[in-house]
């Protein structure tokens, strides 16, 4: 704060200084492109010194400076213009001319960075100006929609949860297909959301084996580069100060479900279906049965009759309702709130610069209960000791504390699960048989758990044992995370062109985990209430040494590096868990009784040796090769050594004398390359071995068990990726565009065989399979208009992924809804083919093959009533065809307006939500409201089958088998196109104007109003279209949609 | 100067390089694992294998109902018409409606695949005990005894789930037969195969080598592989061996091998002088709310509360009789009148394997078949007078005898391992339902529904087994 004040001083002693020096003047002016347009933000420096100003959304700025100073205008993309200030200078418009050399546009690559026209490689990059238009609560979300070939799946709401990153389609099976996270040049085991969006500088994301091979078994799934911010050298401390509020709430709303008279209607139906197609009786003795057995069936009665359906499926007039949970409104939110503060300041002396920044980010999720805080530091520092010595040190800090309730799948505590099973005839809290509260000493009601005594309103079939909405009260799950990074460099120029840098990095991130449950209420309530805790500290350390050979000659340039590097994981776990604890006691030291203790250490290293080569002829023809030696602890002794390498060149056309006469392409460049990377991520450290695992204790002895069967030679998986593109740029660069194919190969899959159950095992990992991946990415980006104040740019970015497999350990391997066979995806829906309903009995049908007397299927189909006789087909995938974003950013004068979409086009989407809610077999269960079509009587025509809950299905043979109804397993009746936009960030904001807010004695300040999901258009019926990356619905809630207005002001 | 800090760098970037290689990707080392040379290297480490194998029998595999082996026993006990599930989706409830037999359910997956995760660890055992070097030959054979015994056990239970009886056609197909390791999957066996190729003879190995001694009750010594030689010769109707067996493994003293008094201390601690083999939970190792039967049919202590007593099954019981655990838990006159308090539910509380008054019914039994009828009567009714001091020896003779002992069998063993659904499926007999039940499901002898299938699993991933083998249960 002492630099701020400082400043203000400074800036109050020029306003009067003006007063009293003759030699000081003021200059206004306007700064503009060629063609006259207005540029903002443009750097205007007085030379020498750290004082300047930026020019305002009009390119408007004013300055003080002495006369004969020098004023530095200077803009990326175009020309650095510089004027000396004579007396008369007070008006001062300068027009800035565009640079053709902008390519010189430097790149964080790996170990490195590049000019990006000498890039020969596919590198994506994302920086600050585009993470800064959406509310980013996990960085790897800004990804989605902005860069062509990655794949982003979110799936639920709980805040900061990592999506589902797939670069260039799905290139393994079963280890890891996620790309490798670095940070600062070091890879990164921490969880995303601990890195502020707010310290990003840029997020590079590396596609190509070019760009990737020096990663080498760890970059066949493709490499995101973040880095993270810095200061400049002789630039004045820039305070930055912002602050976002907001609120939020599902982006999409969840299923609809039917209401307590409608559930008795229909359970009534389904009984009485069932007693007269398994028992035989009549309609009018089943109608009686089930009208006796729909209160005890359900468990519960919350009306104040005893027999509140009669038998023939009409209500009892004389019904009143005791209750009808709302349960939706009880799990989830009305609001949910966000805030993000950050504090930052960057600069530099001649000699140091440095970035600081302290983010607070506070986000709830929709569902109770749900929320993420989190503070991260950093601090980055730079300094140019002597000219040939550079140190400098990247710091963070971050810690997390996350409350997440289950928002993703099943679980007695799965909040989507509660919603949409549990029907509102279960109450809240405890009901006597009359339907009376339950009130305990004190007078207060007591949550139901579902396990009371009694003939009615006690024993709950459905999540027996729990009440979530108790469980918001009487349990906590918390989870705590501290993330330090440090990393120290040296970089030492010596001989004229070489340099060497060495840099030791060192991550922990302890993961602690708490978990309580009261030993009054649920489940725990009979051993006294529990405690789980669970600490992991995972460290990491990389230690890198660079040599670097950079020279020269005439129209030659070359540039060599050679590296040496060690990489160290190590998963330090830590778990122990009691019960019997007193009410109150909320740690762990209050037990009674130690329930268990766990723990152990994993550890992985690599050793590597790096070379790469680059070559460039004339800044026009450029070649580049690397290579890569890996040694990996993962793999046994003999085997654990690799080679990986890339080679790719590129040629920049339009600086070919035979272009120069078309005058409309202003760009154009031609790229190619080829190489080959591994994988060598899995989850277990010692796959090659099989061990005995400890821990299987009887009473007191010792007990082990063999692990699972392993392949003593397993190895790294191996890609062989192909890359080529065309980069352009027409009109003055004002079209400018990117196309790119590649096509991936990769080969020994770690790959989990399918064997038989019964020899023990289920699968066995092995080196087995081959997948290919290949695709076009094409990116568009256009200034459309510029007119004095105005000026709107639009970008298109499409990616067309396709993905299959080329070989197999089998003919067929099924896996869930999926088969894998050689030709399909790895997400091709594999299922059953819903036939309809038989308008004569309701019964649903499915398709099954004909086949001829050798039993092989002649091409030709019927239709089956068992769903055990029904055949499987191919039915689409849930990869989508294209996926892809939509930009646009509008500037009019101090008014700046963007848009940004994010599509997918071609996927199926499997909902089991749906189908679940469409089943009848469990009663007491919700319905949806589309069970109303469901089939009645002989000749309805519909698509919704009978209601039962069993019927008797006719075998092959003729006979019949009493069997629960299979109308709502898996087949394509719940298959549905997944098509969708998201609108997935807007912002408007305004910037005050340089002369106004300087009176203010800031350099800028702007106000925003900002919206992130705020329309999903999808070809769905209900629920989130992002749903992961396998294409089911399984649970979740939905991402956040979020409304918040923010201020920036930069001292 | 500029000339040294090259030098210096070299030296620098040429140490890191040579320090680094040598043993550097060698330090990793598991920590929570162990490597098979330790194991079979004495008896002690080779004694922790058998040990992790009794613990993954109480182990939690899937859900309530398909966790352990107490969930394979409390499924076969809702089976039958003594006992009555609550109707919706209750645990179990599927194993009481028979909609829980194909190849789709979990009842077919958990108990194939479970058994025969158990059968792997024990081949494995086998073989590295018989490969030891420095394990002494009698050591071997006691270790091997128990880990046969376990094999046979596991195919026992395999033989029951996933076939017809033995007796009704020993030729049928059954579950493939895996006596060591191996990564292909054989195809099915017979019957016959699977009793006298691998049962037998390792029960018979078991019998000839073990002792009393074991490290802990739910370990096992030769008692319990007499008790299951009782059970296996019952099935295939050797009764005379099943008489020597069942003596043997009580040690045929009535009275001593009996303590009526701790029939009501709630089945849940196997040190109980009743109980040959059981299984353990204690605070630190529970199978926690996994504890079959008790989690569903204690009333008063337990969490389901979703089994209920056929009240003319209760009607059976005298008031004096200690196995009269039943009381009135609703007041009503349907099938949620009577609960048991015969199983007491908690974390530590204990599973029931085998037990004395089984092997006295079984030689009671085998007597019977014997031509011993009197023996039989006399020893059936040493058992009854031991649990009600008011018993009066009946008059029955011939088939009614015979009634009588299986009756007394539905008394003495219910909810231990489905003793009425195991009964009916040996004897060939069907299983009538009341009307007291909340669904009513009857099966005729050698019903297709006394089979579970096998898992789809099993036939998607195994080329020498096809959908087939389950087309004969249609």
């Amino acid at each position: 704060m002492n630099r701020k004040f400082t400043r203000l001083l400074t800036l109050l002693m020029v306003f009067a200084a003006h007063i009293v020096v003759a030699q000081q003047i003021t200059i206004t002016g306007r700064v503009t492109d060629d063609t006259g347009s207005a540029l903002p933000g443009v750097s205007i420096l007085i030379k020498g010194t750290n004082d300047g100003t930026h020019s305002d959304a009009e390119g408007r700025y004013v300055v003080s400076t002495r006369v004969g100073a020098e004023l530095v205008f200077s803009f990326i993309g175009m020309k650095t213009v510089e004027r000396v200030i004579s007396a008369n200078s007070n008006v001062l418009n300068i027009s800035l001319e565009t640079d053709a050399t902008f390519l010189n546009e430097v790149l964080i690559v790996a170990y490195g960075d590049q000019e990006k026209k000498a890039i020969v490689g596919s590198v994506a990059s994302l920086d600050s100006k585009t993470l800064e238009k959406q509310q980013i609560t996990n960085v790897g979300q800004a990804l989605q929609g902005t860069v062509p070939g990655v794949l982003v799946a979110n799936s639920g709401g709980q805040p900061g949860s990592n999506p589902v990153i797939r670069i260039r389609g799905i290139a393994s099976a079963n280890a890891s297909a996620s790309p490798l996270i670095v940070v600062d040049g070091v890879p990164y085991n921490g969880s995303l959301n601990n890195i502020s969006a707010e310290q990003i500088e840029t997020m590079n994301v590396l596609k190509d084996a070019s760009s990737t091979a020096l990663y080498g078994s760890r970059g066949s799934n493709g490499v995101i580069i973040i880095t993270t911010k810095r200061g400049k050298f002789n630039a004045t401390p820039t305070i930055t100060l912002s602050s976002t509020m907001g609120v939020s709430s599902p982006a999409v709303p969840l299923h609809k479900r039917v209401g307590t008279e409608d559930l008795f209607a229909y359970n009534w139906e389904a009984l009485r279906n069932t007693d007269m197609y398994v028992n035989g009786n009549s309609a009018v003795n089943a109608g009686y049965n089930a009208a006796n057995n729909i209160v005890s069936t359900f468990g519960y009665n919350p009306y104040n009759v005893p027999n509140p359906i009669f038998e023939n499926g009409e209500m009892n007039p004389s019904r009143q309702l005791l209750w009808e949970t709302d349960w939706e409104d009880l799990i989830l939110r009305d609001q949910s709130v966000r805030q993000e503060h950050s504090l930052s300041v960057g600069g530099g002396s001649e000699k140091t610069k440095y970035f600081f920044s302290g983010n607070l980010l506070k986000q709830q999720g929709n569902v109770k209960t749900s929320e993420l805080d989190r503070i991260s530091t950093r601090l980055n520092v730079t300094s140019q000791i002597t000219n040939w010595l550079e140190l400098g040190m990247n710091n963070s800090l971050s810690l997390t504390e996350s409350v997440a309730p289950n928002q993703d799948g099943s679980g007695y505590f799965g909040s989507t699960q509660n919603i949409y099973q549990m029907s509102p005839i279960y109450p809240v809290h405890r009901r006597d048989e009359q339907g009376n509260l339950i009130l305990d000493s004190e007078g207060n009601p007591i949550y139901d758990f579902g396990i009371g005594s009694g003939l009615v309103n006690a024993v709950r079939p459905i999540l027996a044992g729990d009440n979530i909405i108790g469980a918001f009260e009487n349990y906590k799950s918390q989870t705590k995370t501290t993330n330090i990074t440090t990393n120290a460099y040296l970089n030492v120029k010596f001989l004229k062109d070489f340099s060497f840098r060495t840099s030791f990095a060192y991550e922990n991130f302890l993961t602690n985990g708490y978990n309580y449950a009261s030993p009054e209420y649920g489940y725990a309530a009979a051993n006294g209430g529990s405690i789980a805790q669970s600490r992991n500290i995972f460290t990491t350390v990389n230690f890198f040494n660079k040599l670097t050979y950079d020279k020269t000659f005439g129209s030659h340039s070359v540039t060599a590096d050679a590296i040496f590097e060690t990489y160290q994981g190590k998963n330090d776990t830590f778990s122990a868990s009691a019960n019997g604890f007193l009410p109150g006691v909320v740690v762990i030291g209050g037990r009674t009784n130690l329930t268990n203790i766990g723990g152990g250490i994993d550890e992985e290293r690599l050793l590597s040796y790096l070379g790469r080569l680059s070559y460039n002829y004339g800044e026009k023809y450029f070649l580049e090769g690397s290579f890569r030696r890996d040694g990996s602890s993962r793999f046994a002794e003999d085997v654990r050594w690799g080679n990986f390498f890339s080679i790719g060149g590129s040629w920049i056309m339009s600086e070919e004398g035979f272009l120069n006469s078309i005058d409309q392409l202003s760009f154009l460049k031609l790229k190619t390359s080829y190489g080959e990377l591994g994988n060598n991520r899995l989850g277990s450290y010692f796959p090659y071995l099989q061990l005995f695992e400890t821990g299987w204790n009887e009473g007191g002895l010792s007990g082990v068990l063999v692990g699972a069967t392993t392949d003593p030679k397993l190895l790294w998986e191996k890609t062989a990726s192909f890359n080529v593109g065309a980069e352009f740029g027409l009109f003055n660069n004002r079209i400018s565009g990117l196309i790119e194919y590649y096509n991936k190969e990769s080969i020994d899959l770690i790959f989990s065989k399918p064997v038989s159950p019964s020899t023990g095992d289920r699968s066995v990992t092995t080196n087995i399979g081959a997948l290919r991946n290949y695709g076009l990415e094409v990116t568009l980006n256009a200034n459309v208009l510029k007119r004095d104040k105005f000026n709107w740019d639009a970008g298109v970015n499409l990616s067309f992924d396709r993905n299959e497999f080329t070989e197999l350990s089998q003919k067929e391997i099924i896996s869930g809804a999926n088969k894998y066979t050689i030709g399909s995806s790895i997400y091709d829906f594999f299922i059953q083919e819903w036939a309809g309903v038989d308008p004569a009995d309701g019964y649903g049908m499915w398709y099954m093959d004909v086949t001829d007397s050798n039993g092989n299927p002649t091409g030709e189909r019927t239709t089956t009533k068992n769903y055990s006789d029904a055949d499987r087909y191919y039915v689409g995938s849930a990869l989508p065809k294209m996926i892809g974003g939509l930009n646009t950013n509008i500037t009019y004068g101090n008014f700046d307006f963007n848009m940004l979409f994010s599509f997918s086009v071609g996927s199926k989407l499997y909902d089991w939500d749906y189908a679940n809610l469409m089943s009848s077999v469990n009663v007491g269960e919700n319905f949806h409201p589309d069970i109303a079509k469901r089939w009645q009587q002989p000749g309805d025509v519909t698509d919704v089958p009978i209601l039962a809950t069993q019927l008797p299905i006719p075998n092959a043979n003729g006979t019949f088998t009493n069997r629960n109804v299979s109308f709502s397993s898996q087949s394509t009746r719940f298959l549905f196109d997944n098509n969708w936009l998201r609108l997935r960030a807007v912002t408007v904001g305004y910037t005050l104007p340089n002369t106004i807010a300087q009176k203010f004695y800031m350099k800028n300040l702007r106000v925003f109003l900002r919206g992130d999901n705020l329309l999903t258009f999808s070809s769905l019926k209900g629920g989130d279209p992002e749903q992961g990356i396998a294409g089911q619905s399984g649970l979740r809630s939905s991402i956040l949609r979020t409304g918040s207005l923010g201020v920036n002001i930069q001292f | 100067m500029k000339k040294n800090i090259f030098k210096i760098a070299m030296t620098w970037f040429a140490l890191v390089i040579m320090t680094g290689c040598a043993d550097y990707l060698n330090e990793p080392k598991p920590t929570t694992s162990v490597d098979e040379g330790l194991i079979y290297s004495s008896r002690e480490a080779a004694e922790a294998h058998l040990a992790g194998i009794t613990r993954l029998s109480r182990a939690v595999y899937n859900s309530v109902s398909s966790a352990n082996l107490s969930t394979i026993y409390c499924a076969r006990s809702l089976k039958g018409n003594d006992f009555i599930s609550i109707p919706g989706n209750a645990w179990y409830r599927s194993d009481y409606d028979y909609t829980d037999l194909f190849e789709n359910g979990i009842r077919s997956w958990f108990t194939w695949v479970f058994m025969y995760d158990v059968i792997q660890q024990i081949n494995v055992f086998i073989n590295g005990v018989t490969n030891s070097e420095t394990i002494s030959s009698l050591d071997k054979t006691q270790l091997l005894g128990q880990a046969r015994t376990w094999r046979a056990y596991c195919y026992f239970e395999l033989s029951l789930e996933f076939n017809l009886t033995y007796q009704k056609d020993p030729e049928a197909l059954a579950p493939p037969i895996y006596l060591e390791v191996t990564a292909e999957g054989k195809p099915m066996s017979t019957l016959n195969q699977i009793y006298n190729e691998v049962i037998i003879p390792d029960l018979q190995f078991a019998v000839d080598n073990l002792d009393e001694t074991r490290l802990v009750k739910s370990f096992i010594n030769v008692h319990v592989a007499e008790g299951l030689l009782a059970r296996v010769y019952q099935v295939t109707g050797n009764w005379p061996l099943a008489e020597e067996m069942a003596h043997r493994a009580y040690g045929g003293v009535v009275n001593n091998a009996l303590a009526a008094s701790s029939y009501i201390d709630g089945f849940d601690d196997f040190t109980n002088t009743e109980w040959i083999w059981g299984m353990q939970n204690t605070t630190d190792q529970t199978a926690s709310w996994y504890i079959s039967p008790s989690t569903i049919s204690d009333h008063v202590n337990g969490y389901y509360k979703s089994l209920f007593v056929n009240a003319n099954f209760v009607n059976q019981f005298s008031a004096t009789d200690v196995r009269n655990t039943f009381f009135e838990v609703n007041n009503v006159t349907d099938y949620r009148q009577y609960a048991t308090t015969k199983f007491t539910f908690d974390f530590e509380s204990d599973m029931v394997l085998m037990r004395t008054a089984e092997m006295i019914l079984i030689e009671a039994e085998a007597m019977f078949r014997n031509n011993k009828a009197a023996d039989a009567h006399n020893l059936l009714f040493a058992l009854q007078y031991n649990r009600d001091p008011s018993a009066v020896k009946s008059s029955n003779t011939g088939d009614a005898l015979m009634e009588e002992i299986l009756l007394e069998r539905r008394k003495e063993l219910y909810l231990e391992f489905g003793v009425e659904w195991y009964d009916a499926k040996r004897l060939q007999r069907g299983i009538t339902r009341d009307a007291k039940h909340s669904i009513i499901v009857n099966l005729v002898p050698n019903d297709p529904r006394f089979v579970v299938y096998v898992p789809l699993e099993e036939l998607n991933s195994n080329p020498n087994i096809d959908e087939s083998v389950n087309q004969r249960w249609q």
